[in-house]
Parts: C-alpha cells; structure tokens; sequence
C-alpha cells in the first residue's frame, strides 16, 4: 500500500502532457454542448429576467451552480421575483440525482487533497460525471489530473457561454428598443420547455429499459 | 441597484448551497469508505428525478402561451425527434425553431404592451420593490423603464409618480433613477409617492388593476 504523498506523486513532463490531451480532447464534445447550451441560458437570463447586471449574475451563478437544468430553471422564478427558499428547493429538487454520483467517485478520491476535492466536488456534473466515471487511467495522479484538468476546461466553457449569452443580449438591449427584442425573441423561452422535455423522455427511456 | 443584488446574491447563494451539499453527501455521509447503498435509496434517487423533472414541465407550461395549441404541438416535436434521434441539440432546436414559427405567425397578441397607459397618482408607473424596480407589472432595468416611456410616448413635462414601498431599504436608488436617468432622458417631473400614503387610492386588488377608473 502506497502513502498519500506517493499515491499522488507527480508525473513525467511528457506523461502529463499525454493526460491533458487526453483530457483536452475528451473535453470537445462537452464545449459543443456547454457553450451552446450556456449561451441560450444566458440570453434568456438578460432576455427575460429584468436584472440591471445580467452579465454579473450570469459570470456569478454559472460559476457558482455548474447545473445546466438550474441555469434554465432559474429565469422564470427570477423574472416574478420570487423568493429565496424557492431557489433552494429547486434545486434540491433538480440537483438531487448528483447526490448518487459522489458514490461511485468515494474510493477513486479518497486522499486527495482537500481543496482539489473541494474543486472536484463543485464540478460533479452529468457530462464532466460522465467522462471522469470513464477515465483508464489506474495510476491515482495521473487519473487525478485528468480529473482536475478535465474540471477546469468545462467549468471554463460553461461559464463562457452564459456570460456571453448574457453579454450579447445585454449589448442588444442596449442598442435597440427592449420591447423589439422582447417580441423577437418570443418563443425563446420555448428552449428550457424543451431540455426538460428531453431529459424526461431519456429518463424514460431509461426506466422502461431497466424496470421490466 | 443595491435591493437587487442583495436579492441575486440570495438567490444564487440558496441555489450553490443545495447544489454543492447535494454533490457532497456522499463524501460526508461515509467519509473515507466506499460502502453500498442501500437498494431503497437508489430506488428512491431513480423515481424522485423524473417527478421532479415532469412538474417543471408543468410549471414552465404556464410561462407559454398555453391556451393555444403551439406548445403542446412543438413539445410532441421534441419528444418525436428524441425518440427517433437521441439527439438533445437537433430536437431542441427543432423544437424552438417550430415554437417561435408558430408564436411569431399565429400567436396570440402578447398581453401588456398594447393596452393604454394610465398614468396618475393613483397608478404609478414606476415602482420601487426590495426586489428591483418595476414597470407597471414587470420588473424592468433603469434603461428599459425609461425607453419605455418614450415608447409609449409619455410627454416630457408629464408627472412621473414614482411608488416606494414602505418596508423600501434604498431611498437612494429612487434618487439615483430621477437624476441619472429620467432627468437625462428630460423628464424633469417625478414624484416619489410612499405606499403608506397611497395605500388609499394606490391599486391594491387585482380588479383594481383591470379596471382603473376613468379619468
């Protein structure tokens, strides 16, 4: 049995560069998703919300709360100001299926150190679940950093999209009448209707498979 | 404005708080062993994501024009297109493209920009709320408040009542939105109006709202 220090002994240059390509190339398909994805949400953040800083709260929450079905599920509630607790239990209600994924990741992350584990927890979502669930890499440091690396790159790619969603509509606002963007982008908020529609199809996909 | 952030940085705390203590249960629940779950919780954490997941979908609904058949006919889109594709992109924006067509061509009218402005003491058009600033009912920026009134072609020299809620933390974002924005755009007349004051003639009851009195 290894100790803690050797367990995460740091990698040859040229084996850390293999993991972060590794890692940076695993990470493509989450870039497609995330920042279109984040960008629609940020959009309708500054679109429907009426938040003077639209473009600080979507920097804020998609750092804060890596949940794209939160992001969306946010808008409605935020633009009938709607109170705090609210938040709390939507998102207790979304969020609760992460609870499920921290148990398969208990023995892979035992003695990692404290603030990466922090880091590694804050990122636990579907898609970065997803690839970290399926990582070959054995050896502990390597499969660490590929964690850690593959964390970084999405956390970054989903908080660009909903700024510069947020961003773009906000600049829009400010060059052309609101009400014309209102009634341009109505049907907009359509998009949220239709990412819960196509997790709960997957979802019972996914029960019909499993329950007989 | 300062109520605002108050009420986001509220917001987005409650909303990292869940999320972050969901993502940590496991690790503190058992702390160092990698142990079973009990049969009963997976149960659990399979059926309650999909109640959850079915209720949103009932109270987004409620944002959408549904009294009219264009949601319920993009909706079946996106579920056809998943069933058959299993791609999440093309079925929502199928989806969405299907939703703004039919919105933008056979829509009905959307409700409160064509009606009449009314505006008197006893229906303020601005209103100040711990929560942010409103325009008539919807909460709006400083900037769309005031192209607003120009849209609706409010006249420069017109008394702008603006309503402050009496329980209102920030008398200095009434100031800042006089100066700053109304004066610089030339509406040079405003009144802060307190909600104690008005309570009497401000429009409490939703009936009220419909049928303001005539002038």
């Amino acid at each position: 049995m290894l100790n803690v220090s050797e367990r995460f002994s740091p990698l040859a240059p040229r084996e850390r560069r293999a993991v972060l390509r590794r890692a940076f190339v695993d990470s493509l398909p989450v870039l497609m998703g995330y920042t279109s994805m984040g960008f629609v949400a940020g959009a309708l953040l500054a679109a429907k919300a009426g938040l003077g800083h639209a473009t600080l709260w979507g920097l804020l929450s998609s750092a804060m709360c890596v949940s794209g079905t939160f992001s969306f599920a946010m808008v409605q509630p935020v633009a009938d100001r709607a109170p705090a607790w609210t938040f709390a239990l939507l998102a207790a209600g979304l969020n609760f299926r992460y609870a499920f994924y921290g148990f398969t990741m208990l023995a892979r992350w035992k003695d990692v150190p404290l603030l990466r584990k922090l880091f590694l927890v804050h990122m636990l979502s579907d898609e970065n679940y997803a690839l970290e669930a399926a990582c070959r890499y054995a050896r502990p440091s390597a499969n660490l950093l590929y964690c850690m690396s593959l964390s970084a790159m999405n956390l970054s790619y989903w908080v660009a999209g909903v700024t510069a969603g947020a961003f773009a509509v906000t600049l829009l606002q400010g060059a052309l009448d609101p009400d014309l963007i209102r009634a341009r982008t109505n049907g907009l908020e359509f998009a949220m209707v239709a990412l819960f529609l196509v997790i709960f199809t997957d979802q019972a996909k996914e029960i019909a498979k499993h329950g007989k | 404005m300062e109520n605002e952030f108050l009420y986001m940085l509220a917001v987005v705390g409650a909303g990292w708080a869940v999320t972050y203590a969901m993502r940590a249960l496991p690790f503190l629940l058992f702390a160092g062993r990698g142990r079973e779950l009990p049969a009963w919780v997976t149960r659990f954490g399979s059926f309650i994501s999909p109640v959850v997941i079915a209720s949103l979908i009932v109270y987004s609904y409620s944002g959408l024009q549904w009294r009219t058949p264009w949601p319920y006919l993009a909706g079946a889109l996106t579920v056809a297109l998943h069933l058959w594709k299993g791609n999440p992109l093309v079925s929502i924006s199928a989806g969405v493209a299907l939703y703004m067509a039919l919105v933008s061509c056979c829509g009905c009218a959307s409700t409160h920009h064509d009606r009449e402005l009314v505006y008197d003491a006893a229906h303020p058009l601005i209103h100040f709320t711990n929560k942010g600033m409103k325009f008539r009912d919807r909460y709006v920026t400083p900037e769309e408040a005031v192209r607003l009134l120009k849209k609706h072609k409010v006249p420069k020299d017109a008394t702008i009542h603006m309503l402050v809620d009496e329980d209102f933390s920030s008398p200095r974002a009434t100031w800042v939105f006089q100066h700053n924005y109304l004066g610089k755009a030339g509406y040079r007349k405003a009144i802060v109006v307190h909600a104690r004051h008005a309570s009497s003639s401000a429009p409490k009851r939703r009936d009220d709202r419909r049928n303001p009195p005539r002038r």
